[in-house]
């Protein structure tokens, strides 16, 4: 049982690198809509 | 940085009745295959895509790669002919992506009251699914989708097509931000999004337009306090203190909006505008495609500039 408190604080040693490291999530969206069956280029 | 392409919907006719046009049929087809082509992930199913009805439709979607959702249509047999929603991955970043058809009747189906279905939609992505961004292709009239947005819990953002409102730009409007998509193709709107932990999402574009505000209210508070620094009557010195204080408020509010483009904040939005104008040349292949159903010269029916 006296292991317990070791074994947490060595597995949040381990997750600390990855949670402080994380990269925010980055990404495009790009967005179209109401094209209305248009084919050809109308200026 | 990784791209999604998602359509808000009334991407294949100019009506939504059907005019009898010979070129209506192969017209929408091309578009269809064409938004495969570029990569077009999902679409939402609007009232100018069921111009020819919901078997049409379903047949046109039958093996593409692109997904046409709607969390509020039903068919005749009152059963959803379309997914409501889809979870897309956008490289790190999981998109919950639901779309919304307008309410009443529609050829073939009839719209299903959109508001509560979004909100449980919305919900069950966030919680089942556990998305960073849910996203509303609303394909329903403008005063409809602004309350989808006011009310919008557990929404990102609501992008809406319906009527060809033409180009404008994105707002919070309620729980949830407003983004116009354009509209015939001539714009795509571009968004931005940086997500590094929960919360709601800070518009870069305020924090810029606040720093520039800044600049202007830090200048004319030094000259109020030079003004304030040369003045002798007593009169004066009260109204420019008043002035000075003022200056300081806005000061302090200023820098307070302009520090969202600061690095720390857990999620950020830019959206900008890409406009396909005469300089961005077409593919020749399509052009082709496009000739044999609109010949060059021919005119083109519906267009009204």
């Amino acid at each position: 049982m006296r292991l317990r408190p070791l074994a947490l604080a060595a597995l949040a040693l381990l997750l600390v690198p990855f949670v402080a490291g994380a990269a925010p999530k980055k990404a495009v969206l790009l967005f179209t809509g109401d094209n209305g069956g248009e084919i050809a280029p109308c200026g | 940085m990784p791209v999604l392409v998602l359509d808000a919907g009334n991407a294949l006719f100019k009506h939504p009745n059907s005019t009898g046009e010979a070129n209506e049929k192969p017209r929408a087809e091309l578009v269809l295959k064409q938004m495969e082509a570029l990569g077009t992930a999902a679409m939402a199913v609007g009232a100018r895509d069921l111009t020819l009805g919901l078997d049409f439709l379903r047949g046109g979607a039958k093996g593409a790669k692109m997904k046409l959702l709607s969390v509020n249509l039903v068919d005749k047999e009152g059963k959803a002919p379309f997914p409501a929603s889809a979870v897309l991955s956008a490289g790190t970043l999981k998109v919950g992506v639901i779309g919304v058809s307008p309410e009443g009747t529609l050829p073939g189906g009839q719209g299903q009251p959109a508001i509560p279905a979004v909100l449980a939609e919305a919900k069950r992505l966030r919680e089942k699914d556990k998305v960073d961004v849910v996203v509303v292709l609303a394909a329903v009239p403008y005063t409809l989708a602004r309350q989808m947005a006011q009310q919008g819990e557990g929404v990102d953002f609501v992008v809406q097509s319906h009527e060809g409102r033409g180009p404008g730009s994105t707002y919070r409007d309620g729980l949830a931000t407003f983004v116009p998509p354009g509209e015939r193709g001539r714009q795509l709107a571009r968004l931005e999004l940086s997500v590094d932990g929960p919360g709601a999402f800070e518009d870069l574009a305020t924090a810029s337009r606040s720093q520039e505000s800044l600049k202007m209210v830090e200048a004319n508070l030094a000259r109020a306090k030079e003004r304030l620094a040369a003045t002798k009557d007593e009169a004066a010195k009260r109204a420019l203190e008043e002035t000075v204080a003022s200056f300081e408020a806005r000061r302090a509010d200023l820098r307070k909006k302009s520090q969202a483009s600061a690095k720390g904040l857990a999620r950020t939005q830019l959206l900008s505008y890409i406009q396909l104008g005469a300089d961005v040349p077409s593919d020749p292949a399509v052009q082709k495609q496009v000739e044999r159903l609109e010949p060059p010269g021919a005119g083109h029916a519906g267009h009204n500039h």
